[in-house]
């Protein structure tokens, strides 16, 4: 991915665009939106920092802005914005419960710490925000006054430390008394590979060293001057890259439609 | 066939000098379901930690603990923990990961059995205990309920042969409470699971209880069925209050015959029995209302927590006078915590208003409106306490008020509920609020504080402040609301005098109501029904 090749940042971007679009539609502007002005400013950043490159488009303050650190900025941001796409579908895929089943192949233990974070990170939360309007009803404190919200958050900080541990020694009595830490343990997940997985990482896998090998030289050069040069061996391995860039599109459309057939027999 | 056997059993905690339980020799035989009562601080929970090795107190410990003839001593570790089960009182402290599903397989994952077999158990105590619908759901998701629930399903997937429960419903509202209540039973009398069970209230629990034990200060006192405990206990004896009501009012009334426990045997009972049939003690009230201050106002009030989700308050008009103790009732979800998180300025209201003296929220700047004015305590009183010992968290002043020089030195986490709510209502008073909002004080105490509670709220109406409560807990409102209010919805649905709201309910009413309606007007309260029987 960090190769510094454009169209395969290119094709990164709308496979990741095109997945997340397709599944989530265009309900949440929002989140596009913050994208479109993430990716505005970074591409922006770039040449403010970096004067590299000969072509000087203006100059300000006497640093030059240079037409090759303006095209950098917008590949780079490119990459960060397909990255942010990626993660976006990625996280409303693998659920706790798949990354658990991962974990689990690692480390049992590991698995389960992470399991209780994922139990207990949200439930302080909601208890900081308890002890904290408790607080605020009891009226001892001034908001306006910078010293007592600090003494306030003081406070509030000491009563969660007292709570965590009072009732973390609950928690781990309910653990000792369902046998924790009497041997080894075996793990349960609710999740489970199956043979078509294996063969889809296989082949993603072997595309992806194909692609690699094809795309071997590069093809983006960007400073001092900025120019593109493609080999017909590149645009295979752009071919390849494209098609494991839309696999992820293609199974959700062919879910899709199997699923609108299937409705119609019920 | 004895399961478990205690011989002179003696438990002094690290530090104490006095012992906590104190020669307790008891047989529990396969199968029997056994209720222990008893005051906080009687020994109970401390005798039931006993009976599982895993979570032995720290402390001194003589005599010897049997189950199925092997002394605990010597008992292997995977078969205390599998044959024991043991569920405590907070429902969400218990939860260990954050799945449903995974904290089911969570025991058997500790007793190293394969993935296959697990997988066919959760699914078999899933549906038996109806918990499919939420199987894949995160655990804070649920309600306190399902919570408790989840931990009785957690513990019965590892099949054990004795069940261990610490007021496991001391936490939860009367529906959720009692759906566990039947859900115990069916297992005992299902999968012949033996249970013991500590608990405070015991209106539905001693209808199926095998055997009632009795503790008092380390000692058991009683271990016998019900009715022959009934009968031994004697006439002045503090139990009689922890009793369900028809058996108190047995009790009180000095007739020989059958004990009734169930509001059914009560109903006749009390049919039999009357001394008095025609009084009628359907008093109206007389509404003197006509000058009073309205001291806290809702007017056409909507709020919902987020956008997406549904109204919680929808158009609620509800006027709070100077002076009373007004008691909002509901069901779980019906909106009365979040009635009192808007009244007190913590969550705003997205439509309407709130007028406290009549005056808006929104007036009352800088704080000004939790001084000397509004003051509110939340469910979980935990929250309130911010220091390391009682003497820090409420002045001088306030512990002698309260006589709660006892307590000075100790830190509010290890206090009782009854105690931590005591301390919880001081601290809240320190702000000399003319308006205190109390949300479920009753919740998870035993009846002894009860009784102290509502000793408290009366004084502090005599002393002028104007009080509202909310609570499941009808027999508390009962006896302690001048006027009572029904939320359905998060909408206020009726609101009149206490008498008249309960005697107008059809379900939501007392057990003495329940058992009395047919026959007699008017009487809802125990002291309404001693009244019947001519008793001081």
């Amino acid at each position: 991915m960090f190769c510094g090749d454009g169209i395969i940042y290119l094709i990164s971007f709308l496979g990741a665009l095109s997945l997340y679009l397709f599944r989530n539609g265009i309900n949440n502007p929002k989140t596009h939106l913050s994208s479109f002005l993430f990716f505005l400013i970074l591409t922006i950043i770039n040449p403010l920092v970096s004067h590299n490159g000969v072509t000087v488009l203006f100059v300000i303050n006497n640093s030059p802005i240079t037409l090759e650190a303006l095209i950098y900025g917008f590949f780079a941001s490119i990459l960060i914005i397909s990255v942010l796409y990626w993660f976006r579908t990625f996280s409303q895929i693998m659920t706790s419960d798949k990354l658990l089943y991962i974990f689990d192949r690692f480390s049992p233990k590991l698995a389960l710490i992470i399991s209780m974070s994922l139990r207990y990170i949200p439930l302080f939360g909601r208890q900081i925000k308890k002890i904290n309007q408790c607080v605020k009803a009891l009226g001892s404190y001034n908001e306006e006054n910078v010293i007592d919200k600090a003494k306030l958050y003081l406070k509030t900080f000491s009563a969660m430390v007292t709570w965590t541990i009072e009732n973390g020694i609950i928690t781990a009595e309910s653990m000792d008394a369902r046998g924790y830490g009497v041997g080894k343990r075996s793990r349960y997940s609710n999740y489970f590979f199956s043979f078509p997985d294996v063969i889809f990482i296989l082949l993603t896998f072997v595309l992806f060293m194909f692609s690699v090998f094809l795309i071997r030289n590069k093809s983006f050069e960007f400073y001092p001057s900025f120019s593109v040069s493609f080999s017909d061996e590149s645009i295979i391995g752009y071919v390849l890259y494209g098609i494991i860039a839309f696999v992820p599109l293609f199974i959700e459309v062919k879910e899709e439609l199997k699923w609108k057939y299937l409705k119609l027999k019920i | 066939m004895e399961i478990l056997k205690t011989e002179n059993l003696t438990f002094t905690y690290a530090g104490k000098k006095q012992p906590t339980i104190k020669n307790v020799s008891v047989n529990v035989n396969l199968g029997e379901f056994i209720t222990i009562c008893g005051a906080t601080g009687s020994g109970k929970s401390t005798f039931l930690k006993l009976l599982k090795k895993e979570i032995l107190p720290l402390g001194e410990k003589s005599g010897d603990v049997f189950f199925e003839g092997e002394s605990l001593n010597t008992i292997s570790d995977l078969k205390s923990a599998s044959h024991i089960g043991y569920v405590m009182q907070r429902p969400e402290q218990q939860i260990v990961t954050d799945k449903v599903w995974h904290e089911l397989a969570f025991g058997l994952e500790n007793l190293n059995v394969p993935k296959n077999v697990i997988s066919r158990k959760i699914a078999e105590m899933a549906s038996y205990f109806g918990i499919e619908d939420w199987f894949d759901k995160s655990v804070d998701t649920l309600s306190g309920g399902q919570k408790q629930m989840l931990n009785l399903a957690s513990v019965m997937v590892m099949n054990p042969k004795l069940l261990i429960l610490d007021e496991p419903t001391s936490q939860l509202d009367p529906i959720a409470s009692s759906d566990f209540l039947s859900t115990l039973k069916k297992i005992n009398r299902d999968l012949g699971v033996t249970v013991i069970i500590a608990e405070h209230n015991l209106e539905e629990l001693l209808t199926f209880s095998d055997k009632l034990m009795v503790f008092n200060e380390g000692e058991v006192l009683f271990f016998d069925s019900p009715e022959n405990v009934i009968q031994k206990l004697s006439e002045s004896s503090p139990f009689i209050n922890y009793l369900p009501t028809p058996a108190r009012i047995y009790k009180l009334s000095e007739v020989n015959g059958k004990c009734p426990l169930t509001v059914r045997e009560g109903r006749e009972f009390i049919k039999q029995n009357l001394k008095n049939n025609d009084v009628d003690l359907f008093v109206k009230d007389i509404n003197t209302s006509k000058t009073k201050d309205v001291f806290l106002e809702f007017k056409n009030v909507y709020f919902r927590y987020s956008i997406e989700l549904p109204d919680v308050l929808r158009d609620l008009n509800l006027k709070i006078f100077r002076n009373e103790i007004f008691c909002i009732l509901g069901g779980n979800g019906s909106g009365k915590s979040t009635l009192f998180s808007v009244a007190s300025n913590l969550e705003k209201p997205y439509s309407g208003h709130v007028k406290v003296k009549g005056k808006k929220l929104k007036e009352y700047t800088n704080q000004s409106l939790y001084k000397n004015c509004i003051a509110f305590l939340p469910q979980d009183v935990q929250s309130v306490f911010l220091s390391d010992s009682v003497s820090e968290e409420i002045s001088e002043e306030s512990i002698s008020r309260f006589n709660l020089e006892s307590l000075k030195d100790m830190n509010p986490y290890d206090l009782s509920g009854g105690e931590q709510q005591q301390v919880a209502i001081a601290k809240v008073l320190e702000s000399n609020p003319q308006i205190l909002l109390l949300d479920e004080p009753t919740k998870g105490i035993d009846k002894a504080s009860i009784l102290k509670v509502i000793e408290i709220i009366k004084d502090l109406k005599k002393s002028g402040k104007t009080v509202v409560i909310v609570t499941h807990d009808l027999e508390f409102a009962s006896n302690v609301a001048d006027r009572c209010a029904l939320l359905f919805r998060g909408t206020i649905q009726s609101v009149e005098n206490s008498k008249d709201f309960f005697c107008e309910n059809n379900f939501y009413t007392t057990v003495e109501n329940k058992m009395t309606r047919d026959y007699l007007s008017g009487i809802v309260t125990f002291d309404d029904l001693k009244n019947v029987f001519e008793i001081k």
